[in-house]
């Protein structure tokens, strides 16, 4: 036995020496989820990893040690991309190449960096700028759509561009509906003709005005080219031939890839950088880690303390997080009592801080929701007298549990309140394990609803798992995400009209909480026939009014877009005093914007 | 012979019994994998589009039996299929991005791990009690109950991080292209080093601690005496007579442990941004992706399987006990 003392003495000191370097450690965890919450209009990239475990993050304290490469050496070709800019958007272990602008897996930029749409949608500002097509136009009768093409725009392969490739790509969507795309056009459009070489007119089945966002964000491809592909859906597109700022891929290995600037861009002088480069990180540590490394000087990912572990280490540095992604929600089954009854779903909200959650939860990178549930994304849209009116989304304790209380819903003799039939409120609150932010917004509504009342316990399923009840609404609370769009037409439609409902046990990828309103249903039909702006504003705010009056969902915050830059290699970058754009590098069409703006230093 | 055969029939039948299972467990998760992807883009597509995306996977709603049978005969060709969460691009193009750094990092740590956990797990049972023996196997089992994750992240925040002696990330350097040179090759290395050491340091523990026990059982046996008395020198019985029939239960652990390289290490890689399998296989499984699933799945086993029918081969030549019978 006492042959072993000078052992365990050495556990002792290595012990000790381990719990110092432990102490210095401070890991923090990292949502995950907010690696990737693009959440705008069109289409995105974002296939990274959303469920990736949140392993803890080393908090950086000391002064940021650049990285040695051992055997920095220059001979190699890689090497050649020295000037290009090095950003953080996707997130993956290893590149497997693929630029197919029909699949969901490709590479960063395709959408909207190589391939270009026909008009930009900013975000932030809510206006269109003119891009492949220079105007667009409204029969009287709202049915015929008709887009004028740019002059002078080439193809990257030197070949000209024209209203036939506009044409020819959306027959091509139409041919083959197992390409994947951001919009639904085809379920309205009749026809799409080329009808002369620089004029495509749109034909609709019906008059769906809305449509012309859609049509406007679809990027284009060369007819050239993809007429000779004989299944475009298998299609890796490994060289694309395109009309964006950033054509030629220069680089191609599996943990780091280049894109090269299109030698034929039709904006003169642009893009002013010579390409992107994007290493591979495998999760949101290993690219923060970088990134606060200085390594990175674009990226779109959750920062922890922002201010704190990033923004004070180089005065470089900065980030823009525009709450314009889409609101997420607690979603109660509106299928099940006492969640049918408004007035008990507007007690709920009125029970649940947010500022709290908003500053815990969230780092306060974002701002409490209000009750039209719709995010800084529509900026002329939203109506600021509705959002002063609308009182349930305020914590009120008293007022939700008098509601609760007129509701004929008791408190039982262990303050937890029972239906009329004695069934006591006790429910689930489901959350994708993993998702930090998330699971801490939970937690807190838990101890938010205790207040009044209603016993909920935060439940953690794995995504697929997660997924799989909110489609088919088995489920009695859940925490969620919303539907974007250029107009508020999509997320009122996914949280409350007819056309996204589906019976429970059926999939359903939007109103998970299976929730109808008819006049909703009649506000979007209206809607959707008039090309009149200020007659839509009208008919938006109506359908404003119709969310705040029947609370299908009880909006939390709305979603930041995330985005970092480092101004040392590289400058104009959208800032908060300049915000030209999102920023956020998840494949929304107003990344052009940014791609054709940003310059060497 | 017949014993070869046996085992090689045996390994047959475990063959399709690890394929069947490859093909029934991904189907018994909840959900499919369009409507995860497509869940995956937060509302960002259009409900619509989960058709498309159904319609571009060819899901095709053929009895279960039928599907197998067709898995089956495709896997006998070595054809995966098409990955889904890495649509259109085929498994093995997918498995092929990481495969082979995966094995160059697993297959290192592994060796040196196992051959000098072996060798300080002989020393330690023939110099029983000495400072050597009270030091090496405690702190190593005691550096390997540590989590490995958090062990890898001290790794690379104090060494890579803080201190940079070592690059942060990557197989080699993001400003070298792959070819045979030196200054790749020492690039790789250097890479190398942090990821493997710590996957070094956790295993470590365990090889010497399996060799010293058995060790320590053999070398109570009589022909041990008999080696000694016969004057024979003290490496030759240790290695010789000693080690030799050790080492038999260690190399039934490499074996395994060989065939699991192929899973990737999921950690390590994770933390060092290493290029391989691992974060792939976590890919597959949170995506639904049963072609990769099943493309990395059926790897797996089948590495197993391999390393441990060579292990069987080897025993063979390792003892002739098993000749015999």
């Amino acid at each position: 036995m006492f042959k072993r003392t000078p052992f365990f003495s050495l556990l002792m000191i290595m012990m000790l020496i381990l719990a110092a370097c432990g102490a210095a450690v401070t890991p923090t965890t990292a949502p995950s989820v907010a690696t990737e919450v693009p959440a705008v209009s069109g289409n995105t990239d974002a296939t990274a990893a959303p469920d990736a475990k949140p392993t803890a993050v080393p908090a950086v304290e000391a002064t940021a040690v650049p990285a040695v490469e051992p055997t920095a050496d220059t001979s190699g070709s890689a090497d050649a991309l020295k000037d290009y800019l090095t950003a953080s958007t996707e997130q993956q272990a290893t590149w497997v190449r693929n630029f197919n602008p029909f699949v969901t897996d490709r590479r960063f930029p395709t959408l909207y960096g190589i391939y270009e749409p026909l008009m930009v949608y900013n975000t932030i500002k809510g206006e269109i700028v003119p891009w492949l097509a220079t105007e667009y136009t409204w029969s009287d009768d709202n049915k015929i759509l008709t887009f004028t093409i740019r002059d002078g725009v080439l193809w990257s392969d030197g070949k000209p561009f024209s209203a036939k490739d506009v044409a020819y790509t959306w027959n091509l969507l139409k041919s083959n509906t197992a390409l994947v795309t951001g919009s639904s056009a085809w379920t309205y459009l009749d026809s799409v003709t080329a009808t002369d070489e620089k004029t495509v007119d749109f034909t609709f089945q019906k008059v769906f005005t809305p449509g012309v966002y859609d049509i406007m964000n679809q990027i284009i491809v060369p007819e050239h080219i993809w007429s000779t592909i004989e299944d475009p859906v298998k299609f890796t597109n490994e060289n694309p031939v395109a009309t964006g700022p950033f054509t030629e891929i220069t680089l191609f290995q599996n943990q780091i890839y280049g894109v090269g600037k299109n030698p034929n861009y039709w904006q003169a002088g642009k893009p002013y950088i010579a390409g992107m480069r994007f290493p591979a990180y495998p999760g949101n540590d290993q690219a923060n880690l970088a990134t606060i490394n200085g390594e990175n000087d674009w990226a779109g990912n959750f920062i922890p303390d922002i201010e704190k572990t990033f923004v004070a280490k180089d005065p470089n540095n900065g980030y823009f997080f525009p709450s314009a992604g889409g609101t997420v929600f607690l979603y109660l089954n509106t299928t099940k009592a006492p969640f049918d009854d408004v007035n008990v779903r507007k007690a709920i909200s009125q029970a649940i801080d947010r500022d709290q959650i908003v500053a815990v939860a969230m780092y306060d990178y974002t701002k409490p929701a209000d009750a039209t549930g719709l995010s800084d994304a529509y900026p002329s849209f939203k109506s600021q007298a509705i959002v002063d009116a609308g009182d349930w989304t305020t914590l009120d304790i008293e007022k939700a549990n008098a509601a609760l209380d007129a509701a004929g819903l008791t408190r039982g003799a262990d303050g937890i309140r029972t239906t009329t039939d004695g069934t006591p409120l006790k429910y689930d609150l489901n959350v994708v394990s993993g998702w930090s932010d998330w699971v801490s917004a939970c937690e807190i509504m838990s101890q938010n609803l205790k207040e009044v009342g209603i016993d909920v316990t935060v439940k953690t399923y794995d995504f697929s798992a997660w997924i799989d009840k909110v489609n088919k609404g088995e489920f009695d609370m859940s925490i969620g995400w919303s539907t974007g769009g250029a107009t508020p037409i999509n997320f009122y439609r996914g949280q409350m009209s007819s056309a996204t409902f589906k019976p429970v046990g059926e999939v359903a990828s939007e109103n998970w909480h299976r929730y109808v309103s008819k006049d909703m249903d009649a506000l979007i039909e209206e809607f959707s026939v008039t090309s009149d702006p200020s007659a839509q504003k009208a008919v938006a705010e109506k359908m404003q009014e119709a969310f705040a009056a029947e609370a299908p969902a009880v909006p939390l915050f709305p979603g930041p877009m995330w985005f970092e830059y480092n101004t040392t290699r590289f400058t104009g970058f959208p800032t908060k005093d300049d915000p030209y754009a999102s920023g956020s590098p998840f494949s929304t069409s107003d990344q052009l914007l940014l791609l054709t703006t940003v310059k060497p230093k | 012979m017949r014993y070869v055969l046996r085992r090689i029939g045996f390994y047959c039948v475990a063959a399709w019994a690890s394929l069947t299972l490859n093909f029934l467990m991904p189907r018994l998760m909840p959900g499919d994998p369009a409507s995860t992807i497509f869940a995956r883009y937060r509302g960002q597509l259009r409900p619509e589009q989960l058709e498309a995306m159904k319609e571009a996977f060819g899901f095709n709603d053929a009895p279960l039996i039928e599907q197998y049978f067709g898995y089956l005969s495709h896997a006998v060709r070595g054809d995966f299929g098409i990955s889904i969460s890495a649509f259109p691009s085929p498994v093995t193009t997918v498995i092929g991005s990481g495969l082979i750094w995966t094995l160059l990092i697993g297959i290192t740590a592994l060796v040196i791990s196992f051959v000098l956990g072996s060798m300080l797990g002989i020393i330690s049972a023939w110099k029983r009690g000495s400072k050597l023996d009270n030091i090496f196997p405690p702190l190593l089992i005691f550096l390997g109950s540590f989590p490995f994750f958090w062990l890898a992240m001290v790794a690379l925040y104090v060494l890579g991080f803080k201190a940079g002696w070592f690059p942060l990330r990557h197989a080699y350097s993001d400003r070298l292209t792959p070819a045979f040179t030196w200054p790749f090759i020492s690039s790789v290395i250097s890479h190398l080093i942090l990821p493997a050491l710590s996957i070094i340091l956790v295993s470590i523990g365990g090889w010497v601690l399996g060799m010293r026990n058995t060790m320590i059982n053999v070398l109570g046996e009589d022909y041990i005496t008999l080696a000694s008395a016969k004057g024979l020198s003290t490496r030759r019985v240790m290695f010789h007579y000693a080690a030799r029939n050790a080492l038999l239960p260690n190399m039934t652990a490499f074996g395994m442990a060989l065939g699991f390289v192929l899973g990737g290490q999921i950690i390590v890689e994770t933390v060092f941004s290493y290029p391989g399998l691992g974060y792939l296989l976590i890919r597959a499984v949170s995506n639904l992706d049963y072609p990769l699933m099943q493309g990395i799945f059926l790897m797996i086993t089948l590495a197993v399987l391999g390393a441990n029918l060579i292990v069987d081969l080897l025993y063979v030549r390792l003892d002739p006990r098993v000749r015999g019978s």
